[in-house]
């Protein structure tokens, strides 16, 4: 299980996590990726922080003891 | 019998285009921060212009310094292109040169790193282009055959007045809010 995290000084507005995870992502009025559920593990989300052209997504995984980087 | 000067006026038209396409790459980069068009420019597309006019500007760079080279009018060495002070022509202000291209090849590798070497370093190395700007600038005016010239003053003098114009704007009007955006940052219900 992730925890999306968008750095908003880097995001462009390339929508390719949108294109990818549609369910997960979405643009805000101000052109910034925004996550659209609270926690993921879906297989899309690891793919749009992969493929995004800023690496502006960041995956925290989430477990039940301690979080660690994961994207 | 007079030398043919085909490479000097390559290097000198180099140079210049090399430095217009920095300023250019400057002015996206600060207009990507900025957004003092707010929607109608979007920001991917900027972003691409930025780079693209930063990887054009090097290749620029890769140019003059190879038409100096080739030259014959200055004799400057391969070696005299990676380390300042070689250059026996006004030697201190073509060392800026060497350093602004050095720097400016950092920061344009430090973005294809950016993953690896993460946001932070990335961010703090863009700082440096504003080095890489004004070293270019007044290694231009020094060192350049043309710096003197009407026109090539109003080159410069216009680069710096719109990046310095650009870089004011970006420090009073707030940019895109800085940060990590969460879901449960936002002051909406949960979409899904």
């Amino acid at each position: 299980m992730y925890e999306i995290e968008i750095d908003r000084s880097l995001c462009s507005a390339y929508g390719t996590c949108i294109d990818l995870a549609p369910d997960l992502f979405e643009l805000s009025d101000d052109l910034i990726a925004v996550a659209r559920v609270r926690e993921t593990d879906a297989e899309a989300a690891v793919k749009a922080a992969s493929a995004c052209p800023m690496s502006a997504i960041r995956l925290v995984e989430i477990r039940a003891d301690a979080t660690r980087r994961a994207a | 019998m007079r030398s043919d000067p085909t490479f000097w006026i390559l290097a000198r038209a180099s140079g210049l285009l090399a430095y217009a396409l920095l300023t250019s790459s400057v002015l996206a980069g600060l207009v990507l921060k900025a957004r003092p068009f707010g929607a109608a420019l979007k920001p991917a597309v900027v972003t691409d212009l930025h780079r693209f006019l930063a990887m054009l500007g090097l290749g620029f760079i890769a140019l003059h310094a190879s038409a100096l080279v080739l030259d014959s009018t200055v004799r400057i060495s391969f070696e005299a292109l990676f380390v300042p002070g070689l250059v026996p022509y006004r030697p201190l202000w073509s060392s800026l040169g060497v350093l602004a291209a050095e720097l400016m090849l950092l920061v344009y590798a430090s973005s294809a790193l950016r993953r690896r070497i993460g946001a932070r370093a990335w961010r703090r190395l863009h700082w440096l282009t504003y080095a890489v700007f004004a070293l270019a600038t007044v290694h231009g005016l020094t060192a350049g055959t043309d710096g003197g010239r009407p026109w090539a003053l109003a080159l410069y003098g216009g680069a710096v007045g719109a990046v310095t114009a650009a870089a004011g704007w970006r420090a009073l009007v707030p940019a895109t809010k800085g940060g990590t955006t969460r879901v449960r940052d936002r002051d909406r219900p949960l979409a899904v």
